[in-house]
Parts: C-alpha cells; sequence; structure tokens
C-alpha cells in the first residue's frame, strides 16, 4: 500500500470524524442540514432538471438552491458537471468543518475516497445525444474526458491538495457506506492520516426513466416501513466527510465529532435489483459491523436505516433488524422520507444523519409515516424527531447487485479500541462498551 | 502490502480466452506486439464499416454460452458476459470450483466457499452498450419504452452484480473506477480485505468491454486515428523502435485468484506468484485549465513507495510491465518515471501494444503477462532494454489520464 512497510503502525488507529459537508434538497452545509433533519424537512418537489411529464411520475429530491458558482472557480466549473460540482462543494465545506487547510492536507498523507452510482451521468446524457442525432463529428470533444466515475476523487484531491490514494468506489446505493469503510481502513492500518470520504450523485432522465420502467417509483411521496408505500423517489446530493486518525486529530486539536467503528460488507448474489428475501447477507453485514466496532447488537442506540419505500426493500431490511436486535425495537429510521434516494450519495448523507444523531441525540424521523406494516414490524421513528441515547448508531446500506455495507458511528470514547480482525474472527464478540465520558486513548 | 497469492487465473483477452490460451498466446508470435486482429479483419461487436482505419484489439469469436451454458444470457451485456467468464474461470484454476460446483473447503473446513469468496472488479465505464441502448430509445422513440430488464446494466457495478450472481460470490463484491490504475487499485483494496479477514480468497481484477459508444469516444478524441501504424515485430532493438502511435482500444476481462499464503498453503494451491508492494500517488497539472494529464512525479512517488512497501531495491527488479500503450505524452511520462527510479537499462514491456488499451481491464492483463514471465511461460519482449534473463520480480507500472499512477511489485511465488 501507499506509504509502504516505513508507515505500518503496530497498534490501530482509532478514526474519528473532523468534518462534514453537505449539499442536500433540505439545505447546504451542516447546519441547515441538521436543521432540517431535525424539522423532518421535506426536499421533494416536481422536477425541473428535465421534462417528465410523459412518465407518469414527476416528483424527486432535487436539489434547486445549489448554484456551483457560488463554490467553484471559473476553471474549475468548466472542467466539470454537476456531480463533481456538487462533491466538491461538500468537500470543501467539510474541510472548512474540520479547520484543516489544503496546505495542511498536503502535507499530510490525505486519501480521497469517493463512491457514486452513475457520476456525471447528465455529461454522458449529452455526449449520447449528439451521437445518436448528428453521428461522431457532432460529439463535443472538450465533453468526453469530462466523463468517469474515477473523476471524482480526482477533482476533490486536485481541489483540497490531496496528494495519496485517490480512488472511486461505484457501489451504487451502498457507496457512501464503502466509501466511509475503505477510507477508514486506510487510517486504522496506518496508510493515511486523513481521508476525504462520501459520495455524490445527480438526478438524470434515463435513472429516472428507469426507475418508473421498474414500477419502482411512488408517485408523490416516499414513506417508508408504512403499509401503504408506493415505492421510492428519487434524489440527489453530495455527503463528504473528513476522517482523521486520533493522532493525526488530536496533535492539531480538532474537535471529534464522531468515531467511525467498524463496517461490514456482505453480497447477497441472488438478484441483481432485489434484496435476497431472507436476507441473509444483509443480516451477516450489519452483525459483522457491529462485532468489527467490538460492541454487541445490545449497545446499539438508533439505525439510520436504508429505507427506500419499496415493498421488497423495507420488508428484507425489517427482517434484518428483526434478526439482528431480536426482540428490542430498536429505533429507526429512513432519511430517504425527506431527501428521496439518492443513490450512490444517500448511504453518505445518512452517515452524516449519523453524526446528527450523536452530536445532538436526535433521531430523524421518518416523514409520512402513517400505518404500520405488519411486514415491518420495526420501531420506526414517525414523522416527528424524538430524542433518544445516542452512543452508537448504525448505518445500513444496500444496492442493486446485492452489494450490502454497514458502518458504526459513535460518541468519541465509547468503543474499544480497535483491533486486527482475522477469518476466524467473525465469532461474537463480547462487549467492552466503555462510558462516553472516558478518553478514547485509554485502552 | 501483506503476503498474499495468487492461486489461479481467469482471463477473457484477444490473445486467448483461459490462462493456458493466454500463456500460449504471449509466448506466440501474437505476443510480439502485433497483435491478433491488427490485419484489417472486420469488426465483431459493431458496424465499424462506417469509420476508417479502425484496428481494435476485441476478444474475437467470443461465446458465452460455451462456458456459461446457453440460459440466462439473453439480458446481459457483453461487459457482463466477459466479466463472468472470467469469473468462473479463475475459479476454476484457482481450484475452489470445478464446472459451476463449489468444492469441498479446506480452509477452516466449516463455511462454506462462497460465504468466504469475494469479488473485486476494475473497469472504467460501465456498460456504455446499455445505456446509449436505452440512451437511444429514449431520444428516438420514447422515455417509456426503455426496457427495464436492461436498466440495471447501467449501474457501474452492474457487472460485478451479475457475475456473484452467476458464480454464487458472497463475502463481498466491491467495484474499482479506474482507468490503467483500477486494476492495480484494486489489488491495495484486496490486501486490505484480505488483511481484515472479510474473505478467504478474492477474484481481484478489471474488465471492461468494446462497444460503439467506448470507439467514437477515442475516436473523436484522436487516440484511434493514429492506429494504422505497424508495429515491427521482434524482440528488444532501439529506443522507440516497437512504439506504436497512438493507442489501440482493446478490451477483455482477467482476474486472479489472491489469499494469504497460509491459505493457499493449507489447501495445497498451485502458487502462480507473490504480491510484495504496492503504491500509489496523486499530482495535479501545471495550468488550472488542464484536465488529461500524465504525472511522472505521481509515479515515481508510486514507484518508490511500492518498492518501499515490498523491501525491494530497484536494482532487485528484473522487468518492468508497464501501462505504454502508445500515447506519447503518456509514455513519455511513464518512462520518465521509470529511468528516474530504476535507470535506463531496466527492461521495460508493453503488454498493450499486444492486449490493446483495455482501460479498466488493463492493470489486470498486466497482471497475466507478470504471471506469464514469472512462471518461464512467455519470454519478456521488451519494448526498451534488453530482455532479462530470468524473471523473479516484476514492477507493475500505471498511468491514469488525470495525474494519478499506481505501482505493483509481483514476485515469483516462493517454493
Amino acid at each position: 500500500m501507499q506509504g509502504g512497510a516505513k508507515y505500518r503502525h503496530s497498534v490501530l488507529e482509532r478514526i474519528f470524524v473532523t468534518g462534514v459537508g453537505v449539499v442536500s434538497s433540505i439545505g447546504l452545509g451542516r447546519d441547515a442540514f441538521f436543521r432540517g433533519l431535525e424539522a423532518g424537512q421535506s426536499g421533494i418537489s416536481p422536477v425541473t432538471a428535465f421534462d417528465a411529464s410523459s412518465l407518469g411520475r414527476r416528483y424527486a429530491g432535487e436539489i434547486q438552491s445549489f448554484d456551483a458558482r457560488d463554490h467553484l472557480s471559473a476553471a474549475e466549473r468548466r472542467r466539470m458537471g454537476r456531480c463533481a460540482s456538487m462533491a466538491l462543494a461538500a468537500a470543501r465545506m467539510a474541510v472548512e468543518d474540520a479547520g484543516l487547510s489544503s496546505a495542511s492536507l498536503g502535507e499530510a498523507r490525505t486519501a480521497v475516497i469517493l463512491g457514486t452510482t452513475m457520476g456525471e451521468a447528465r455529461i454522458l446524457e449529452a455526449l449520447d445525444h449528439e451521437w445518436i442525432v448528428g453521428g461522431e463529428p457532432e460529439v463535443t470533444r472538450a465533453l468526453i474526458p469530462q466523463y468517469g466515475s474515477a473523476l471524482l476523487p480526482i477533482h476533490v484531491a486536485r481541489a483540497v491538495g490531496a496528494r495519496g490514494v485517490v480512488l472511486a468506489l461505484p457501489a451504487a446505493c451502498a457507496a457512501g457506506n464503502y466509501a466511509i469503510g475503505f477510507g477508514a481502513d486506510l487510517i486504522r492500518t496506518g496508510r493515511a492520516d486523513v481521508a476525504i470520504t462520501g459520495a455524490a450523485e445527480i438526478l438524470q432522465s434515463l435513472q429516472f426513466s428507469g426507475f418508473v420502467r421498474l414500477a419502482a417509483m411512488a408517485p408523490d411521496r416516499c414513506q417508508p416501513f408504512d403499509l401503504n408505500r408506493q415505492g421510492l423517489l428519487l434524489g440527489e446530493g453530495a455527503g463528504l466527510l473528513v476522517l482523521e486518525s486520533e493522532s493525526h486529530a488530536r496533535r492539531r486539536g480538532a474537535h471529534l465529532q464522531a468515531e467511525v467503528g467498524g463496517y461490514g460488507l456482505s453480497c447477497d448474489a441472488y438478484h441483481i435489483t432485489r434484496p435476497h428475501p431472507e436476507a441473509t447477507g444483509s443480516i451477516a453485514a450489519m452483525r459483522g459491523a457491529i462485532q468489527r466496532s467490538g460492541i454487541e447488537a445490545a449497545d446499539v442506540d438508533f439505525v439510520n436505516a436504508h429505507g427506500t419505500g419499496t415493498k421488497h426493500n423495507d420488508a428484507a431490511e425489517s427482517k434484518v433488524i428483526r434478526e439482528v436486535f431480536g426482540d428490542r425495537r430498536v429505533p429507526i429510521s429512513s432519511m430517504k422520507s425527506m431527501l428521496g434516494h439518492c443513490m450512490g450519495a444517500a448511504s453518505a448523507l445518512e452517515a452524516i444523519g449519523c453524526v446528527f444523531t450523536i452530536e445532538t441525540g436526535i433521531y430523524p424521523p421518518t416523514i409520512g409515516y402513517e400505518t404500520p406494516d405488519p411486514e415491518c414490524d420495526v420501531g420506526v421513528v414517525a414523522n416527528a424527531a424524538v430524542r433518544g441515547k445516542s452512543d452508537v448508531v448504525v448505518n445500513n446500506s444496500l444496492a442493486f447487485g446485492g452489494y450490502n455495507a454497514v458502518t458504526v458511528f459513535a460518541k468519541p470514547g465509547v468503543l474499544p479500541p480497535p483491533r486486527q480482525w482475522s477469518g476466524a474472527d467473525e465469532a461474537a464478540q463480547p462487549s467492552t462498551l466503555r462510558s462516553p465520558r472516558s478518553s478514547p486513548g485509554d485502552a | 502490502m501483506n503476503p498474499h497469492v495468487i492461486t489461479g487465473c481467469g482471463v477473457v483477452s484477444t490473445l486467448g480466452i483461459g490462462r493456458q490460451a493466454f500463456l500460449a498466446g504471449m509466448a506466440s508470435d501474437l505476443g510480439s506486439g502485433a497483435g491478433p486482429d491488427s490485419d484489417g479483419t472486420p469488426v465483431e461487436t459493431f458496424d465499424a464499416s462506417k469509420y476508417a482505419d479502425v484496428r481494435l484489439a476485441e476478444v474475437r469469436g467470443f461465446d458465452p454460452k460455451k462456458y456459461l451454458g446457453d440460459k440466462g444470457l439473453r439480458s446481459l451485456d457483453r461487459l457482463s458476459k466477459l466479466l463472468i467468464v472470467a469469473t468462473r474461470l479463475a475459479l476454476d484454476d484457482a481450484a475452489i470450483k470445478t464446472s459451476g460446483s463449489w468444492l469441498p473447503p479446506s480452509a477452516d473446513g466449516e463455511r462454506p466457499w462462497a460465504d468466504r469468496v469475494g469479488l473485486v472488479v476494475a473497469n472504467a465505464y460501465g456498460s456504455l452498450e446499455a445505456i446509449s441502448e436505452l440512451d437511444r430509445v429514449a431520444l428516438l422513440e420514447d422515455p417509456r419504452y426503455i426496457n427495464p430488464a436492461r436498466f440495471p446494466l447501467t449501474v457501474s457495478n452492474s457487472a460485478a452484480g451479475y457475475a456473484s450472481i452467476w458464480e454464487d460470490v458472497r463475502a463481498l463484491n466491491v467495484t474499482v473506477s479506474g482507468w490503467s490504475c483500477g486494476a492495480l487499485d484494486a489489488m491495495a483494496c484486496s490486501d486490505l480485505m484480505l488483511e481484515a479477514g472479510r474473505a478467504d480468497v478474492l477474484l481481484v481484477g478489471g474488465a471492461e468491454a468494446m462497444t460503439e459508444a467506448l470507439f467514437v469516444g477515442f475516436h473523436r478524441l484522436g487516440l484511434q486515428s493514429l492506429t494504422t501504424a505497424t508495429v515491427p515485430r521482434g524482440a528488444g532493438g532501439a529506443e522507440g523502435s516497437r512504439r506504436p502511435h497512438g493507442a489501440r482500444l482493446g478490451e477483455g476481462a482477467a482476474l486472479v485468484a489472491l489469499e494469504t499464503r497460509k491459505s493457499a498453503l493449507s489447501r495445497n494451491a498451485t502458487r502462480l506468484a507473490e504480491i510484495a508492494g504496492y503504491g500509489t500517488s496523486f499530482a495535479p497539472p501545471r495550468h488550472t485549465a488542464s484536465l488529461v494529464h500524465a504525472s511522472a512525479d505521481a509515479l515515481e512517488i508510486a514507484i518508490l513507495d511500492a518498492l518501499a512497501d515490498a523491501q525491494t531495491r530497484p536494482a532487485d527488479v528484473d522487468l518492468v510491465v508497464s501501462s505504454l500503450s502508445g500515447l506519447a505524452p503518456f509514455d513519455d511520462a511513464e518512462l520518465a518515471a521509470i529511468r528516474r527510479v530504476m535507470g535506463d537499462s531496466v527492461p521495460v514491456t508493453a503488454p498493450k501494444f499486444d492486449l490493446g488499451e483495455t482501460l479498466g481491464a488493463s492493470g489486470a492483463m498486466a497482471i497475466m503477462a507478470a504471471i506469464a514471465h514469472l512462471n518461464d511461460a512467455a519470454p519478456a519482449r521488451p519494448v526498451h532494454g534488453r530482455p532479462p534473463g530470468a524473471v523473479g520480480t516484476t514492477l507493475l507500472t500505471a498511468m491514469g489520464y488525470y495525474g494519478s499512477a499506481s505501482a505493483l511489485v509481483l514476485r515469483r511465488a516462493s517454493r
């Protein structure tokens, strides 16, 4: 890995979130986003970016307040599309929130790991349309190099001065959790000091049409876990987090917003769009994340659910929650009721929702929840935010391709020290949860 | 990196399908820089009649039914088919499956193989085939008529998703988006995943499929327009004598089975090579207006870090397996970085001259080529420097199009 043996650490590093940046349909920036989550604000509105009139669906979590000119230079705007613009804007917010600078990120071993589903889908759409209508001579040459998921972290690395691992993980709707998990692993194993992670996604017409054709899109409301839920609504956004090693963060006196615990991965290997009905892979991923955090399910206070609002997803996810947490009705909520399904960016925005819960003790609500579904017999935080214990929060995500990824966030000082895992460690680990008042350095 | 070993290969390439066919292709005249389809043979994957001087490195005569049967293939795109076949071949070659069925586990004897095998795949552009097909319907007909069965293919990780479904691979599934660096970066991801005990075996590599949309993009940028140059045959020679002008776009999929040395030994697996070190770096362009650029500085750092990670000196490297493709600015920067660290005389091969510019798959193809040389299955035919004697340690280098670069040290497996 980058840095080689000279950078290997004999003790695994703790990782903390020290900054967050948000571009969302309920607000730009941390403060507006947090206020929106607490208020149960809806970011859903009629789509303006393209003509959806023939499709019988027209609502989405479109961001109408984002203007790239407010965040990017003219030169930057010329070389990237809306997706990278939102990612870069969120990255700048996160870096500022962390109290870092490009100079300090250039000196540190800084990685940029970002997720997405489609990246600059509108650029590809524009290129495709030019080609389809006019043939190759009509294709705008300057646009071609602007397409490619791998460009997202490159734009961010370039802007913030990062020089380390620069990687895109297009893991569909679990991409944010993948990026956060991998960024954390780089730090935990001593391969980076700082990781700028998260994900970005934009609304785009083909994606919108595709979900309509899959009969997965609701008419006007996304109602996760509700008996009468009619499907998902699409959304867009960018959620970026600055992760730092404990040593790096403490050296500069950074505010520790949350600790990043373990993460779990699995693959259903069942169906390209539907979760496994028995949810075995998703259960394994959630249990893995909890175990790798050195805790037990009983220690988890809140689950920021995937909660798309589709019949299959919410039923399968409810099964996961019941299987992992047993009879205890752990509070859960789906931010997609407010933001729509922001695809690759969803779990990154929801990770920032976890930071919100840890910092404020507030569980964001699932708005539009009206009628309990016996198939989704879980403790939904319905319609209004509630306060509760928030030492440990789980962020669940599933994706096309059967991808499952789960991350854990905790109040600084709560989790036991991280340790090296091996394949023989899958057995349940004893809980060693500590008081949040104790120092993270106290092993 | 940790001492992980390669215990099997699955490859679908223009030189051949399957490890033995690939090695035979590398060893034959096909692997001498001429490539198998630079003779003006018509393009198979799309109607190329309206384009002049089209020279591609396609996987000619690719018939997935031969490997997968004839059920369930209709809704898949070419990218998924290439990757699924490579996945099946890799599992068979690593003696984890036979004819699509899992062999009994021997690593811990308890958990099924399916739960302990994962997939880490690099890819650059996803399914341009499906996206342009659906865009065409939406634009020329109506968005309501797009085929819902083809829509999931538009998601970047769909090929890896289908591969996991076909082969029942469940431990984890990661798609890495990158160009030439992608598969080397996928190796680094896999190193972390194996180190953390997330899987016993990971199938690691990359895939890219030929489509007209991909070709048009490269052609419009002029990257294909100079591909008519004949590449002289023969090994070695003066600098530049075997450099083609312009990249020849290619396709394919290649995966290696990567596992811990302990796991490989416990099941008495064939060890084809060891991964010893990795490095990567990124450097921005000097000018704010630039987007595409080659960074020798980034590659120099990546090489130094990979060598340090492998605890290897430059003098211990017998062969550099490069990502030279025929694009002069990138080739010049890559060679400059290699020479700064390794000196002028190190032999440098260019698998892309034979296999084409396979983008997300290219790093995996380079790994396959390195395995061929490390196992004396094909002679290294350098484009710079003299042919090496026995090859015990290889350095793989890769340049991204936007300032990133990666390097990987691959060694002959210890006995």
